[in-house]
């Protein structure tokens, strides 16, 4: 994977972002770099991977299945979310859409999408955010005959295998859970875990931190 | 507790940080928190409490104890440490000094010194934490308290007598009640910071939630090492 990217005179840094649509700080993680696509020099490439995965190799745990922390998070995601404007609401059902049912079949078919159409890989994947996170939302302007295809596609060894990958190359890089972003410089591959971490990579990479909402960047939603 | 301080034209909003020198996030926060004195208009009050009773009420583990995690932590906390212009190094016996060791006499000690010699209170902090977080010594023997007081500036005989205070009851009541304080603001971990705001108690877990609070206090975040401020080490 090239760690410079981008032509003579000044290589784009390369920054991927590991997500699942399950992760609510990954939506706040995957707005603000996609806002700084316009502010740093960066080429942001979405990993789309599974958190449950990730959870089970590394023996992590949801941060709420320690209650006192489960109830923090639940202020604490409001909060950030009004901070990095994103529209983002506790699920009624936290427990059951969140940590039950999970998002398997969700980050299969963004997976999918990756394989097949990659530039609905982002509306997609906000897509089913914001139907997890915020409300039940429209299609994300995939064609009808198009999302049933890839419906379809999920269910296949080709795309099966590739979300493991993805998530096996989120775990080498160290990551334990998401979003796990991994900024290239200099050959050198660096995690940084959490929305919280962009202000750091930002000064890793050289780049200056203007606030979750950089001046003129028009909010994507 | 007053949510709002200072005279008429413009209260300072009270800021709580709850700390125990065994965390490094702790420092972090801690450092930032002492420089935006200069910036932000807060009252920052110290609450020495005690990191192992916390977890053990909530449940909560120390982040080291997934191993990856733990592996991210040991390069993270250097990364931040030097973005926070806060000189901290990896104990060589992570889980001996940190885990293992544990800082129950050391947050007595501060303890002792919060009730009777709080001017002192910032320096011994500090002194302790650097002890274990950039020299890699030991905080938990009475020399070595003795020692990082001394480095505070707490004159000999006095440190003595604030060491012999530290089995007493009244100094191991009052840091379990700050550390129960910090339970019923909803803290599981450290640093534990409570802005008070129009009569409301906001808690931020970690060092990496200033930003946010400055938004919530109505203030503006200006990185971990603002402008004119001189680093304090």
């Amino acid at each position: 994977m090239a760690a410079a990217v981008g032509g003579f005179g000044g290589s784009k840094k390369l920054v991927e972002i590991f997500y699942d649509v399950v992760s609510p700080y990954s939506w706040l993680g995957f707005e603000v770099l996609c806002r700084y696509r316009q502010h740093w020099s960066i080429e942001l490439r979405f990993r789309p991977a599974f958190l449950g995965g990730i959870m089970k190799e590394t023996g992590n745990q949801p941060p709420a299945m320690v209650p006192k922390r489960g109830e923090y998070m639940m202020k604490d995601i409001k909060r950030m979310a009004k901070y990095y404007h994103v529209p983002m609401q506790i699920p009624k059902d936290f427990f059951g859409s969140v940590i039950r049912k999970g998002s398997l079949s969700a980050m299969r078919f963004i997976t999918a999408v990756d394989m097949t159409q990659p530039q609905f890989l982002e509306p997609v994947s906000r897509e089913l955010w914001m139907r997890i996170w915020f409300r039940a939302a429209e299609e994300a302007g995939l064609p009808s005959a198009l999302a049933q295809k890839l419906l379809a596609m999920t269910s296949t060894p080709e795309v099966k295998n590739r979300l493991k990958e993805t998530t096996e190359e989120a775990l080498k890089y160290g990551a334990f859970g998401m979003p796990a972003v991994v900024a290239h410089v200099n050959g050198e591959a660096h995690l940084f875990f959490g929305s919280d971490r962009l202000e750091l990579l930002g000064n890793v990479i050289g780049e200056k931190w203007l606030g979750p909402v950089p001046a003129a960047s028009k909010p994507r939603m």
